[in-house]
């Protein structure tokens, strides 16, 4: 049973893309922050008109820290059938941000998708983008502390180790002494009562 | 209660027709939050149909419904909005919590999940499973009623 | 007495207030939202003049359990995203982890049979909860029970394959877990006979209702352009005139031997949304029922990989290495190799992707989806303006979002 509070293991093949060559059909590109956006705009210019996703990835040990993925699909900007897609294009750019100032600049004004893809990655790792229309946290709290995704946030979150005390618990609603009530609960008492030898049985019971 | 023999009125304790009253028709409020949504859906639905149990309608507004059932995962943001929910609800009331997340945070031991909704509103009856059957939620308001019938709150003077 | 305090709501920033205009959040609960959604209008009258979203309250943290599980622990987690179609979900994430394994041509045939049969089963079923909640946000209050009743017998069959009705885990690295029970394909026959008769029902029960009609006819309209500068996919892109299927544009697990059509219409409107769906099912049942002949020949249903897949469980009485393979893979989980991979599937909802990075460990590094919902839901931005309140109940309802697969 693998524990949820070790550590995750560093170090072994920290950059994927290094070790081997790619194993879907999307073509992998590396860029930098400073040219994310020109290479985004090239390739909108190209026909990639549908940004899919915006993921991010914490590498923990490696330098740059972060990755931040963008998946694009080239799809034909006009009514087209099955033949006429065929098989799109795939994109996939990683652009490696730095643990300390992770900073990238925003394409929410390229693609709309990119609004809330956005804020996730803002929210859960903590990457700052620049030129984001409205970038406050989506999935967790407005008041929330710490960037839950990162590898070095504990799984149950900062303070929790152990699940604590119901407040509740022992606020019942049933008096306690109660007899349980119901059919059921009358057959299940008469079956321990015969059990035990306490009744004797009536014509055709079993024993 | 009891049925005087030849006459045609039954005679009992106002506080006991109170409960039989409220026991027969427990109005849920619609707090559907993930999985267990559904199966609680498939719990009006005509398979196991909760209406023939007194359930005949959910509420969508508190002040309306008697029993809250938290049904699914309750995450951070969640938390307080199941608190002023149960706050804004009348006496009397009652939580069943469905489910394995609701009940103790399930299979979700992590930073985003609140490990029991009974850390934040008082439960009267958990049901166990991922998600449970609609047999199971059908059971817990069985054993709503029976509490209700019992002795436990509600009746006359319901209070809290 | 309670650990929570209820903060005050929120102060909501206005950004132009006339005379008539009011700021009103509607949900998380409310029974006409799908789930729990917030979306905080600023309407004059009836009419929304402005939409703001709010997700983040079903927020599970999945993808962080993810990372702490092994490999085909995962999977228990990851099921429970999208909950209306669970073995979706699971579909995709093997399918992406067998990528990075290496071991995608060695499936069995037979095991991507009864995946694929489950995946149309699934779609069936989550299109059937769809239309019933749409029918009660709408009014119409019978599709919900006509609905319900045709999800019951998928439900069963699901039980009978896997073990439960919702989220039964039934599908593992390297294949399935466990052939078909006997009688199950029997049953199955009986569901593809009774499916026609019930598909009538539900046509003709909404679609050429006038009420209905009048409540989703251009309401809603979403451009091509607009689909796909918000990253729309699935029934929504493809009733705006993009026939994008991820079954036929990048097939998997066999598709490519099925015949079936791409239901597109090209209004854009929440009346195209259904049409489209609907056909869907129907087209579902096609593949259901090609899928069945091809079920009629035995053969193995998981990968003959001990280092993947556990052996039979018959097989560990007799025999050490089975017994060795078996305690490894229970006890220390599978290996998998370093990589990235970028895997999807057409969910009922759209394209659903796993972008999953492994470090070679026995537990995912990173497992990041691509949840189809999240990007519709990021369209009530646009579609709600200047419809009425009343109007954007149907267009959350034509979208159909799901919100364990919205805030993961």
């Amino acid at each position: 049973m693998p524990s949820p509070q070790t550590p995750p293991i560093g170090s072994t093949a920290l950059d994927p893309t290094a070790v081997r060559p790619p194993i879907d059909d999307a073509i992998i590109e590396r860029v930098e922050p400073s040219e994310l956006r020109a290479r985004l705009i090239a390739l909108k210019r190209e026909g990639f008109t549908m940004l899919l996703d915006i993921g991010g990835v914490d590498y923990l040990e490696r330098k740059p820290r972060f990755d931040v993925v963008y998946h694009l699909l080239k799809l034909p900007p006009r009514v087209s059938s099955v033949a006429e897609i065929g098989r799109p294009e795939r994109r996939r750019l990683l652009c490696g941000v730095p643990g300390e100032d992770a900073r990238v600049p925003s394409v929410a004004d390229l693609w709309p998708s990119a609004d809330w893809a956005e804020r996730e990655v803002y929210d859960l790792f903590g990457i700052v983008f620049e030129g984001h229309p409205d970038l406050r946290r989506i999935q967790m709290p407005a008041d929330w502390e710490g960037h839950p995704l990162r590898k070095d946030y504990p799984l149950r979150g900062p303070a929790r180790e152990r699940t604590p005390r119901p407040v509740f618990a022992n606020k019942s609603n049933v008096r306690a002494g109660t007899p349980p009530s119901g059919r059921t609960a009358a057959a299940l008492q008469r079956q321990i009562a015969l059990a035990r030898g306490q009744v004797p049985p009536v014509q055709g019971e079993a024993k | 209660m009891e049925m005087i023999p030849g006459q045609s009125f039954l005679l009992g304790k106002l506080d006991e027709v109170a409960r039989w009253a409220q026991s027969s028709s427990v109005w849920p409020l619609t707090m559907g939050l993930a999985c267990c949504a559904i199966e609680m859906m498939t719990a009006t639905a005509p398979e196991y149909d909760i209406a023939r149990f007194g359930s005949e309608v959910f509420r969508a507004s508190p002040r309306q419904a008697d029993l809250m059932i938290v049904s699914g995962r309750v995450s951070q943001k969640m938390g307080p909005i199941i608190k002023r929910l149960y706050d804004q609800m009348a006496d009397p009331k009652w939580v069943i919590s469905m489910g394995a997340c609701a009940s103790s945070g399930g299979v979700f031991d992590n930073y985003a999940i609140v490990q029991g909704v009974d850390t934040i509103v008082p439960v009267d009856v958990y049901v166990p499973g991922c998600p449970p059957t609609p047999d199971g939620l059908l059971y817990a308001v069985n054993l709503i009623q029976q509490q209700i019938r019992q002795g436990g709150r509600g009746g006359l003077l319901a209070r809290a | 007495m309670s650990t929570i305090d209820v903060p005050p709501p929120r102060k909501l920033e206005i950004v132009e207030q006339s005379g008539n205009e009011m700021v009103v959040s509607i949900g998380p609960q409310h029974p006409s939202t799908h789930g729990v959604l917030q979306v905080i209008t600023q309407i004059e009258g009836e009419v929304i003049s402005r939409a703001s979203p709010e997700i983040g309250y079903l927020h599970t943290g999945i993808e962080k359990s993810a990372e702490n599980l092994f490999w085909t622990q995962a999977s228990t987690v990851i099921e429970r995203m999208d909950y209306l179609s669970p073995l979706s979900n699971a579909l995709c994430y093997f399918l992406a982890v067998e990528r990075l394994l290496g071991v995608t041509d060695r499936i069995p045939p037979r095991a991507q049979q009864i995946r694929v049969l489950m995946a149309e089963l699934h779609r069936i079923a989550s299109h059937c909860v769809w239309l019933g909640t749409h029918g009660i946000d709408v009014g119409a209050l019978s599709v919900f029970f006509y609905c319900f009743d045709l999800r019951e017998d998928i439900l069963d069959l699901t039980e009978a394959a896997g073990g439960a009705r919702m989220h039964p885990n039934y599908l593992r690295l390297g294949g399935v877990n466990g052939d078909l029970p006997e009688g199950y394909l029997a049953r199955l026959d009986a569901l593809i006979e009774k499916f026609p008769g019930r598909m009538a029902d539900l046509r003709r029960l909404l679609q050429k209702n006038p009420i209905f009609q009048d409540r989703t006819v251009d309401i809603g309209v979403l451009s091509l352009e607009d689909a796909l500068a918000w990253g729309a996919t699935g029934p929504v892109l493809r009733a705006s005139g993009m026939a994008y299927d991820v079954r036929k544009a990048f097939p998997y697990c066999g598709y490519e031997q099925y015949e079936f059509d791409v239901p597109t219409r090209t209004e854009g409107d929440a009346y195209a949304r259904f049409l489209v769906r609907l056909d869907e099912m129907e087209e579902s049942m096609r593949i259901i029922r090609q899928v069945r002949k091809q079920l009629d020949t035995p053969g193995p249903v998981m990968i003959d990989d001990p280092k993947i897949a556990p052996p039979p469980k018959e097989t560990i009485a007799v025999s050490m290495e089975a017994l060795i393979h078996h305690f490894k893979i229970v006890s220390e989980g599978v290996r998998v190799p370093p990589g990235d991979v970028y895997q999807s599937v057409e969910g009922p909802r759209g394209e659903l992707g796993y972008y999953i990075v492994s470090n070679g460990d026995n537990k995912p590094w990173r497992v990041r989806t691509r949840p189809p919902s999240m990007y519709h839901t990021q369209l009530l931005k646009t579609l709600t303006i200047g419809e009425l309140i009343a109007d954007m109940v149907v267009i959350i309802g034509s979208l159909d979002p799901v919100f364990g697969e919205v805030d993961r």
